[in-house]
């Protein structure tokens, strides 16, 4: 019985089966897993498991900490690639309860780090199987709604993707409110709130797995009929994906999406500090806080608005506006800072964070655009090592250069704009990867008999 | 089929906006 329930055939929707219901499924999954961008609200209190109240001998430092969510990030990416083929085979519901095994599982595990204070137990609790959860979680729906929704590809994959970003919305003030409810004089409440959270979240990814259905290979949405108008960069072929990533056009998209991510993410990272000190005195570390978090409602936002937007001006069309209205905004904020205009300042951001979000959400329907639906998920997967490589890169990049230039004389308010001069470089680059893209050639197209293209 | 929907929008739709609710709440501290 269990074996039926996690069979590809038993998912297959029923005629008549209503589309809209997968997409709260797949939200189900990446609402969750999206805590892990609100995985600093642990880091302080993680600092504090002995002392309780301060950092006691013995306790954990914050680099330590750190530690845990980059190793989580880079598990995503790997854990993306290498389970990608198998999510494509085996189908969403396995994939979606296995990534919810993994990441409330990951919880426990870390949990269990945490009472024997055990560093090395909450790396590889949250870090490596919590990370393992993110990726396989990631992917899991995104073929699925591409072929349930083969009309707007971007609008469904944009709204399961908004998910991720809306995740650290809610995760931020929950893990907030856990703590405080389970402090008590001998502990401040991390380990009962990872107790807690991995089984809140094990359940609620669970109603994504239960409700999940895969269309039938023939299904078609009602009344819609494929455009028989050629589109230069939009195939009827598929690409394997042991295929799609030896052409150029795999490696193109990669550094599209790394050079978007690493323009977003630095910036993200440095938020808080970055807004106080171009403001000097004029910006509270509460209102800071309040920057950071209308950034990330605009990368929510922007992952549904722009992927939206692509089904209408294309894929390609997209990321010309994320690299060119990108370089407008990076290389105005500095004036903007000296200039004091606050106002203008947060506007520029949030349109540049909401086109960051907006890069992760599009490029599922790039891939399908210039790969077919046949393989995407796992391409979609591999092409998620940009991210691990850009989550390494952007925040190194950002602190570095301002560190660089503060210990070089540099006055604080103004040790960001070299940066943002940086980030238009990575954006030009992300601009000239996505100029140079081509469709793919016809020698890679996977062939009616079951055989690939021939090789290059 | 409609019961079905409306249930499953709502479990993903609810926790959202209490998320978005939360998170506008500390973001008008900016404008303070």
């Amino acid at each position: 019985m269990t074996s039926s329930l996690f069979d590809r055939e038993s998912t297959i929707a029923p005629p008549g089966y209503n589309r809209f219901l997968v997409p709260p499924a797949a939200l189900a999954v990446h609402l969750s897993i999206g805590q892990a961008y609100a995985f600093s609200t642990f880091n302080l209190p993680l600092t504090k498991l002995i002392g309780i109240s301060h950092a006691a001998p013995g306790d954990w430092k914050l680099t330590e900490v750190g530690w845990t969510f980059s190793i989580a990030i880079v598990l995503l990416g790997v854990s993306a690639a290498v389970f990608g083929r198998w999510v494509e085979r085996v189908g969403p519901r396995l994939s979606m309860f296995t990534a919810a095994l993994c990441f409330g599982g990951g919880f426990l595990v870390a949990a269990m780090g945490l009472h024997f204070h055990l560093l090395w137990l909450l790396y590889l609790g949250y870090g490596v199987l919590g990370g393992c959860g993110l990726g396989i979680g990631y992917i899991s729906p995104v073929s699925t709604l591409i072929k349930w929704f083969p009309d707007r590809p971007g609008m469904a994959t944009g709204m399961a993707i908004m998910g991720f970003g809306g995740g650290a919305l809610i995760a931020a003030p929950l893990s907030l409110l856990l703590m405080d409810h389970f402090k008590t004089a001998a502990s401040n409440g991390v380990l009962e709130t990872f107790v807690t959270m991995g089984v809140i979240y094990f359940m609620f990814m669970m109603i994504g797995v239960l409700a999940v259905r895969v269309p039938a290979a023939d299904w078609k949405p009602a009344g819609w009929v494929p455009s028989e108008r050629p589109q230069q960069l939009v195939t009827k072929a598929n690409v394997l994906v042991d295929v799609a990533w030896r052409t150029p056009q795999f490696w193109l998209l990669w550094g599209v999406l790394c050079m978007n991510v690493t323009a977003g993410i630095g910036v993200l990272g440095q938020a808080s500090p970055m807004i106080q000190e171009i403001f000097s005195g004029a910006v509270s570390p509460a209102a800071a806080a309040g920057f950071v978090g209308l950034l990330s409602l605009f990368n929510m936002g922007g992952r549904f608005f722009w992927a939206a937007t692509s089904d209408y001006i294309g894929r390609r069309n997209t990321y010309m506006v994320f690299f060119l209205f990108g370089i407008l905004l990076y290389s105005l904020v500095p004036t903007l800072g000296h200039l004091g205009a606050k106002g203008l300042f947060v506007a520029a951001f949030a349109v540049v964070i909401s086109m960051y979000g907006g890069g992760f959400a599009t490029i599922p329907a790039y891939l399908r655009d210039m790969f077919g639906t046949m393989n995407v998920g796992a391409i979609h997967g591999r092409l998620l090592t940009a991210w691990s490589a850009a989550g390494v890169l952007g925040p190194q990049l950002v602190n570095y250069i301002r560190q660089f230039q503060i210990d070089h004389g540099v006055a604080r308010a103004q040790a960001y704009s070299i940066t943002m001069y940086v980030m238009c470089g990575l954006l030009l680059i992300g601009f000239l990867c996505n100029l140079a893209m081509r469709p793919v050639n016809d020698r890679y197209h996977h062939r009616a008999s079951g055989q690939a293209g021939l090789r290059p | 089929m409609k019961t079905r929907m409306l249930v499953l929008w709502l479990a993903v739709g609810i926790p959202l906006l209490w998320g978005v609710t939360k998170t506008l709440e500390n973001a008008l501290k900016l404008f303070h």
